[in-house]
């Protein structure tokens, strides 16, 4: 059976600061476990708006259960969790959005708007 | 799918207290069964790929959510059925199991209380203590709740974050973009 695309890429502790600080795109991330029934309800939104926003921005899965430290360093308290960077700089934060394909565009796209 | 498959592999959640009380005796049990284990148990782990190598239509969302077992043929059990084939495949419990085999009416009565019972266990695993959704079991919930507040350090939680809330650092400029999106 083919294996579906995975438009949301992985990042670990050791590419986070390359990928998502380092980029000069608008990243967003999530905050996950794959043993979360929330995060597991986002998914297939995840997917849908991470395939429409593929050459317009980039977005990334941080499983907490495997880095930690990426949690604590974002204060995380709750999964799933979206933080939104841009050059590096945290510029919006979402705690278990709605998992709707139309309220997580929202979500991912929202900080990047009308910031001239 | 990996051929080499001899016996059926149990994937239990380890982030999870009850899944891992039940893994360790399913562990236990099967090693007493003469010639060696009859069952292997694993835990699911965090790598979808690696999941995929075991049977492609694993999912790694769907083996969080429920129990799995994946058979020798390449056939998945999931739910229910996977505890029923669990039973079976333990010295201890085979006689039991076969009371799920039994037909009334072209009903599985027994079996259908099994699935019930495991829907209600599995809804209930969060509150008997899951780390995966940073809630400890009842009796450690008031030391977890001091402790974090004398540390300062907030474990995360999962599956609570019902409730949506963005925030957005209004104060903050990208330079030379109106909109990127």
């Amino acid at each position: 059976m083919p294996v579906a695309r995975d438009f949301v890429r992985s990042v670990t502790e050791e590419t986070f600061d390359s990928l998502v600080l380092g980029a000069v795109d608008p990243v967003a991330v999530e905050f996950m476990s794959y043993g979360c029934e929330h995060c597991r309800l986002l998914e297939p939104a995840m997917q849908k708006v991470a395939k429409d926003l593929v050459s317009r921005e980039a977005i990334f899965r941080v499983n907490i259960a495997v880095c930690q430290e990426l949690a604590i360093r974002y204060e995380i308290e709750g999964t799933p969790t979206l933080i939104m960077f841009f050059n590096g700089n945290e510029v919006g934060r979402a705690v278990g959005p709605n998992p709707s394909g139309k309220v997580l565009l929202e979500v991912v796209t929202r900080p990047f708007v009308g910031r001239a | 799918m990996d051929q080499s498959l001899s016996k059926p592999i149990l994937l239990f959640n380890d982030e999870c207290a009850v899944c891992r009380a039940i893994a360790h005796w399913v562990q236990k049990s099967a090693e007493r069964q003469a010639g060696g284990s009859s069952i292997i148990v694993r835990p699911i782990g965090d790598d979808p790929l690696i999941l995929r190598t075991l049977n492609p239509e694993l999912d790694i969302w769907d083996a969080y959510a429920n129990i799995h077992l994946l058979m020798p043929d390449g056939s998945m059990k999931t739910n229910g059925e996977a505890v029923a084939e669990t039973l079976r495949s333990l010295p201890d419990t085979r006689w039991l199991a076969r009371s799920f085999n039994v037909r009334l009416f072209g009903w599985r009565p027994f079996q259908m209380m099994l699935n019930a019972a495991y829907t209600v266990l599995a809804d209930m695993r969060p509150l008997l203590g899951c780390e995966s959704c940073g809630i400890p079991p009842p009796w450690l919930r008031p030391f977890h709740w001091i402790a974090q507040r004398i540390t300062g350090k907030y474990k995360p939680r999962n599956h609570t974050a019902a409730t949506a809330h963005i925030t957005v650092a209004h104060d903050l400029k990208i330079p030379g973009r109106s909109s990127v999106v």
